[in-house]
């Protein structure tokens, strides 16, 4: 049975014994090559097929899902046995099929899924690193393509291909590491050569670093760090469903300038981009939304099950990782502002990345992490490397009163971020 | 055909039951099912690595026709591996107290509201508990005859607990996880502490960023024995080049009387029978009396680096096996908890932990403590939060002044390659020199 005859049958069945169905459903080819010292090592091949089920009955919710299509039956009993013990809630139906604007784009028909193609990008990722004076540890390219598809009791059979070429590479140079990658749904997007230079450079450059004092300090985060501390904090501070729960720090401050006016916050699914979608993954249609503007919060994100708790509808926020039950998110976001000619002008501490970001505290804004690849900068110009120290913060804080945003924006997974600089924050040194 | 040099094939085929319960509401409480294989093929260079739903392994013709798509993945690679013998054979699974299984969702449902309504104390505003089962059907076979299969069973919860007070918000969270059965009875009192942990911080002071000595509780320890030499000692970043381990065997890393062990065959979260290319695991000790002197290996690892033990490979279902720990400890001291607190005067206790990450090829980790008190003139004092440790591999366990005598093991999930496995980490309470700590306090 192929995944449209099938998910048909599990809707069919599952209306029978409950007030509404929805299928997830999604499978994809994915290949990689990945880099063993210094030459091609492991070649990968993956295919996927799963299919996520949810029931609505009585306001009661259940999900069960399935990478087995021989357990269908048992994964929709699965979700109805679950939706017996959910709490029930306010619930007005999945969504009914509308017409879908924009024609957002995550597929690039000229990318195969082809192990040699993919041999070929770590050939320009080698090429890239071999610029500098390093040793290549690790890194890789992959390739992949994907069909998604929701369908649901309502009439809803929205289907896409999504595709994404992705590299990384990582350097050393004695005790010296860098660490570079990319990816895009369009292969052409993808320069695997430039990024090997990049995390080549990184390492060689990075070597010799010289003690840093505890203090306050310039610094300027680099996209990648910027995204990586925002990435813990800030989004999951978006999301409708910890702000109800009172989990979120910036609940109850719409409205409020809650930022520097210099700084913008929007979900853009139009965008070309790793998420872009016209419809979320319940088949609500998406849209653009703006979370912050110069400063001023404007709304939170929800789902069907929070928005229709709550009363405040959903904005089409719904996202799925593997098989599991939806949740908020976002498709493609962006940190946006105007620009500073050059935000690492005058002297400050340039932080390529950070180690150690998933522990900062969601709720609080608070972290302390070891940075890596730091600088010094001035004039733009990446001057002298610093050996190693830690950065002590509060994200919330940071993104109240910064520097200025940099001309370098750069898609770092689903976000995409330009360099930020900050006044006055506290290094801790060795 | 392509050259095939060796082949194996492993099915992973089971159950995830979660629960979910936020603020009192149970948001989801259900099973989902997979079907996993992961098919290697060993050409005269390296793997060809195929990832596949729903693998029937007791059919001849399928086996065959994945090897040889294999085998095509694995002719463009161009790094040569070989692989060492190893031995072989497979531990009994600890029997299970009581197999959660035998429990229907529904009491699943109501033990864990109870641990979440009992982190709900007063100053508490949001709580969340959720449940993880997983029931794991594992079966294997190679080109070499090997053969085996077992059934691994994981049960266990985390809730996590927030206050908040004039806008500011502090966490508390607690979890516990094992391999040895249902985990859900008589643990409100876990709930209780993530709720009381939570309130407390509100009035907690943020430290000092600086060096300084530092206690560090059992769970931190372990997380600083994983983060620290764990991660650096494992065969495929040594043979990458990518830690500052490498080439270090015999060398001096730590103090004198140090013992630092990864042993996959105890039956704590981190336990496996054998390991996912089918060799016999055993207690590893990377580090025997302060001396570095073993790393973790794989079959390819241990044929390229040599000086380890093999049986670390590991995989999450679906993916392909790498080296990874299991139970990673520092062994006991003999320093009594109140000795170390003596010893250190003046610095810093630190409790429980909220993760950490390390570049082993610079040799830099950085981990972070759910909480922490002050010590002063050998007394507890006050409580601080968001307090992190960084430090570099190479001399940070020379830093190690007194190992107590009164180690723990805590069950955790390690990520690494995009994988994330079962594992337990542990040691006694740790006296540290020297520590850099990071905190953004005046």
């Amino acid at each position: 049975m192929n995944g449209e005859d099938l998910i048909e049958r599990i809707l069919r069945e599952g209306e029978r014994r409950a007030d509404e169905v929805e299928v997830f459903y999604a499978r994809g080819l994915s290949v990689g090559t990945e880099i063993k010292k210094g030459i091609l090592g492991n070649a990968e091949e993956s295919e996927a097929w799963n299919m996520a089920v949810r029931t609505v009955k009585d306001g009661r919710i259940g999900f069960s899902a399935t990478s087995d299509p021989d357990r269908w039956k048992e994964c929709l009993d699965a979700a109805l046995a679950s939706g017996r013990l959910a709490t029930p809630q306010q619930w007005a139906g999945f969504p009914k099929p509308a017409d879908l604007t924009g024609t957002p784009s995550s597929a690039d028909g000229d990318l195969v899924v082809a192990v040699e193609d993919a041999a070929r990008m770590v050939g320009d990722l080698l090429s890239g690193a071999a610029e500098h004076p390093v040793e290549v540890v690790g890194g890789g390219a992959d390739l992949a393509r994907s069909y998604l598809a929701v369908a649901n009791s309502s009439g809803i059979f929205y289907g896409m291909d999504r595709t994404v070429a992705a590299v990384s590479l990582e350097a050393i140079r004695e005790r010296s590491t860098g660490y570079e990658f990319d990816a895009s749904p369009f292969l052409a997007e993808i320069d695997a050569r430039s990024v090997g230079e990049q995390a080549a450079s990184l390492a060689a450059r990075s070597l010799s670093g010289r003690d840093i004092e505890t203090g306050r300090y310039d610094v300027v985060l680099s996209p990648v760090a910027a995204a990586s501390l925002l990435g813990q904090v800030l989004l999951p501070a978006l999301s409708g469903r910890n702000v109800k729960a009172g989990r979120s720090f910036l609940a109850d401050k719409i409205g409020d300038q809650v930022f520097d006016e210099r700084i913008s916050v929007y979900d853009d699914p139009f965008a070309p981009g790793l998420g872009s979608t016209a419809w979320d993954a319940e088949g609500t249609p998406t849209r653009r939304l703006v979370f912050v503007e110069q400063g001023v919060l404007g709304r939170f994100a929800y789902d069907l099950k929070t928005g229709y708790r709550y009363g405040e509808g959903s904005t089409g926020s719904a996202v799925r990782s593997g098989g599991e039950p939806p949740g908020i998110g976002f498709h493609n976001l962006f940190i946006d502002g105007p620009r500073m000619k050059e935000p690492g002008d005058e002297r400050a501490v340039w932080i390529h990345d950070v180690v150690g970001a998933h522990t900062a505290n969601p709720f609080s804004g608070d972290f302390s992490v070891e940075i890596s690849n730091p600088f010094w900068i001035e004039g733009g110009d990446l001057t002298e490397p610093i050996r190693t120290a830690m950065l002590s913060g509060n994200v919330f804080e940071m993104l109240a009163g910064i520097g200025g945003l940099g001309n370098d924006a750069r898609r770092v997974g689903r976000l995409t971020i330009p360099s930020i600089r900050l006044n006055n924050q506290q290094i801790i040194g060795k | 055909m392509a050259e095939v040099r060796y082949y194996d094939i492993r099915c992973v085929r089971g159950e995830i039951t979660l629960v979910d319960i936020d603020n009192g509401v149970v948001e989801s409480a259900g099973t989902s099912f997979f079907d996993k294989a992961v098919i290697r093929v060993l050409g005269s260079k390296g793997w060809g690595i195929l990832t596949r739903d729903h693998v029937d392994i007791d059919s001849k013709r399928e086996v065959e026709s994945l090897v040889e798509a294999a085998s095509r993945l694995a002719a463009v690679t161009e790094d040569h591996l070989d692989l060492a013998d190893a031995p072989r054979g497979v531990l009994p699974v600890p029997p299970l107290k009581e197999d959660p299984r035998d429990v229907d969702l529904e009491e699943k449902t109501r033990l864990l509201a109870g641990v979440e309504e009992a982190a709900r104390v007063a100053g508490v505003g949001n709580t969340r508990a959720r449940y993880t089962e997983g029931i794991d059907s594992v079966r294997f076979l190679d080109s070499s005859g090997n053969e085996y299969s077992y059934e691994a069973v994981r049960s266990g919860f985390s809730v996590v607990a927030i206050a908040s007070r004039n806008g500011v918000m502090q966490m508390g969270s607690e979890r516990d996880h094992i391999t040895t059965g249902f985990n859900l009875r008589n643990k409100q009192d876990l709930g209780r502490k993530a709720g009381e942990v939570a309130v407390s911080l509100l009035d907690a002071k943020l430290p000092k960023g600086g060096t300084k000595r530092a206690v560090l509780d059992p769970e931190l320890a372990g997380v600083f024995t994983h983060e620290a030499v764990g991660h650096a000692s494992e065969g495929d970043l040594v043979r990458e080049g990518a830690s500052v381990l490498g080439g270090k065997i015999g060398e001096r890393i730590g103090c004198e009387g140090l013992v630092i062990v990864d042993d996959p065959s105890l039956p704590e979260f981190g336990f496996i029978p054998v390991d996912a290319e089918g060799v016999a695991v055993e207690r590893t000790e990377i580090v025997r009396d302060g001396i570095l002197s073993s790393y973790l290996h794989n079959r390819e690892t241990l044929a390229a680096v040599g000086d380890g033990v093999p049986g670390h490979a590991r995989s999450e279902h679906g993916a392909p096996p790498i080296v990874r720990m299991s139970n990673t400890f520092i062994e006991n001291g003999d320093a009594a908890y109140d000795e170390i607190l003596e010893e250190c005067r003046d610095g810093i206790l630190l409790i429980g932990s909220r993760g950490g990450q390390v570049d082993p090829g610079r040799g830099v980790f950085q981990f972070n403590a759910e909480y922490g008190y002050l010590i002063e003139g050998g007394e507890k004092a006050g409580m601080v939060r968001d307090v992190s440790l960084s430090g570099e591999i190479l001399s940070t366990l020379h830093n190690i002044a007194l190992v107590g005598d009164d180690r723990k093991m805590s069950p955790g999930y390690c990520g690494k390659g995009g994988q994330s496995v079962p594992v337990s980490d542990g040691a006694p309470h740790l006296l540290l020199e020297n520590a850099t700590i990071g905190g953004r306090g005046e």
